[in-house]
């Protein structure tokens, strides 16, 4: 299945009234480019492949 | 040996002298005063100063050694912290516009208290970027903090007046914090010591926070043996930061001089080895220390990258009524990150989550062959203040966000880190190198910080115009 290209816009319109975000227009353009980094990264996210029993760490123990 | 008087006095220097009662622990606040009063108009670096504070504190050392007492082992000793720091009676303005509307600090945060408790004395806050989401040390409402060695150039971020204050002699100790990068970003572009320990070891009680799974507090200084025993004053557990460990105090100062053969130590590969001006000062470090290992901590790039991500959302989650009511309060590049950050699918940031555990695993697994890993701890000089991109690898990228690129994948982990400064022949600014080790071994970093500046490979000099 092809994915379509991802839509920075269409993210920002279904989100920010959702958050009760208001979007200013000069605010948006700095705000797609950050949503379009963060796809980047979580794609290498995505590039390493972990197992079902690989837990989270949100509580942390070095 | 300097003057304890003198911008260049260390931390152990002023102790020593105070301790003996050779000069007093007031005229030695009155001394970084003056060089605060003097100096800071050029350097940004502070952005409140509590002189009467630092008095009564010198007046208080003064007075215990007068009675016979300890006045314990930092006496005298003139510091400052990052704006984050809750200081008792000052406004937490952490950076920001917004946050200077909210009441003053009740109380001290926990390490300025045991800093106190050891005798030094608090002369300020620091300049950082907004909210600590910064890697240039330039800040939208106090104006940037300058490296004291080229003044149009950044000092890094966020603790970017925490660099500049040790590096233009200032004072010669001060507090930052980082979450990916910002204790030693500032400590590489200003050519200082800064420690960032393991992550839980220090408490972060009382500091404004920023990603609570990231953040961590740590010391500046001009020389490791002042990073050590600072340090070892800070640690202790404290129940009011849920991170901290009740690990025992492993204190680091009595065990920096212990010899370096013996230490196994790497030199990262791959993701770290991108770029050869960074890489140059990585090998002088390595050719000093006879580390000829190579090391590859696997899955770098990603683990930058899930930092990324967890920061993005987490430091969202935290402004978000903020970003609700007060868009336009913030400086505009903090803003649309985390504007961004509220956005991110949760998936994405669970993922990050499950890969930080994983990641964890396979680089605690390197230090059964290494007990020190070396890489880069900036991939550049400092940059131009005012300057948007740079060249990272080869490719054209914005500089506020990718000054990090090699802390990141580190503090991830919560690795214990010291940067140490480097300055090859002819260079008018240092790069600095990171020094890593397992966790709760930051007596290895300093073990190997120390090695190095008495052999002469690191140096913390204060920049010349300022030693006056």
């Amino acid at each position: 299945m092809a994915y379509k290209p991802f839509d920075a816009d269409a993210l920002i319109d279904a989100t920010a009234p959702l958050l009760h975000l208001r979007i200013e227009p000069e605010y948006r353009a700095a705000i797609k480019a950050n949503l379009k980094t963060a796809s980047k990264m979580a794609a290498l996210v995505e590039q390493v492949k972990l197992d079902d029993h690989a837990e989270p760490a949100p509580v942390f123990r070095t | 040996m300097s003057d304890p008087l003198s911008a260049t006095a260390s931390a152990v220097e002023i102790a020593t002298a105070v301790r003996a009662g050779q000069v007093k622990a007031r005229a030695v606040a009155e001394a970084a005063l003056a060089r605060i009063e003097k100096h800071n108009p050029a350097l940004g670096a502070f952005t409140d100063v509590t002189a009467m504070r630092a008095i009564d504190a010198a007046e208080l050392v003064d007075g215990k050694i007068a009675n016979g007492l300890d006045p314990g082992a930092l006496a005298g000793v003139p510091y400052a912290v990052k704006n984050l720091f809750d200081i008792k009676d000052v406004v937490t303005r952490a950076g920001s516009k917004i946050n200077r509307d909210y009441p003053p600090a009740r109380r001290d945060s926990t390490l300025i208290a045991r800093l106190d408790a050891a005798g030094a004395l608090l002369v300020g806050a620091l300049n950082m970027g907004e909210y600590a989401y910064d890697f240039t040390g330039e800040n939208a409402h106090d104006g940037p903090s300058r490296n004291p060695h080229a003044l149009d150039h950044m000092a890094g971020g966020s603790s970017g007046g925490s660099g500049s204050a040790v590096a233009g002699g200032l004072v010669p100790l001060a507090l930052g914090s980082d979450t990916n990068g910002s204790i030693r970003v500032p400590s590489s572009l200003c050519g200082i010591f800064g420690l960032k320990p393991t992550y839980g070891r220090l408490s972060r009680a009382h500091s404004f926070p920023f990603v609570a799974s990231l953040d961590h507090l740590g010391p500046f200084a001009r020389s490791a043996r002042d990073l050590a025993i600072a340090y070892d004053a800070m640690q202790g557990f404290d129940d009011a930061d849920p991170a901290q460990t009740k690990r025992v105090n492993e204190l680091t100062a009595g065990r920096i001089t212990y010899p370096i053969p013996g230490l196994r130590i790497g030199v990262a590969s791959g993701y770290f080895a991108g770029d050869p001006v960074a890489q140059s000062h990585v090998q002088v470090v390595a050719k000093a220390l006879d580390a000829s290992r190579v090391v590859t901590i696997p899955d770098a790039q990603a683990a930058r990258a899930a930092a990324f991500l967890i920061t993005m959302a987490e430091g969202a989650a935290l402004h978000l009524d903020r970003l609700r009511e007060r868009p336009e309060d913030f400086d505009p590049d903090t803003r649309d990150r985390l504007l961004a950050g509220a956005m991110l699918p949760a998936v994405w940031v669970e993922k990050a989550q499950k890969l930080r555990r994983a990641y964890r695993d396979k680089v605690l697994r390197l230090f059964d062959e290494v007990d020190a890993i070396l890489t880069p701890a900036t991939p550049m000089k400092a940059p131009k203040i005012g300057q948007k991109t740079a060249m990272f690898g080869g490719v054209e990228l914005p500089v506020r966000p990718n000054m990090g690129i090699f802390t990141q994948p580190i503090s991830f982990i919560g690795l214990p880190v010291a940067a140490v400064p480097v300055w090859l022949k002819g260079d008018d600014l240092p790069l600095g190198v990171q020094v890593i080790a397992a966790p709760w071994r930051e007596d290895v970093c300093l073990r190997i910080a120390h090695h190095l500046e008495t052999a002469g490979i690191c140096a913390a000099p204060v920049a010349p115009g300022f030693r006056e």
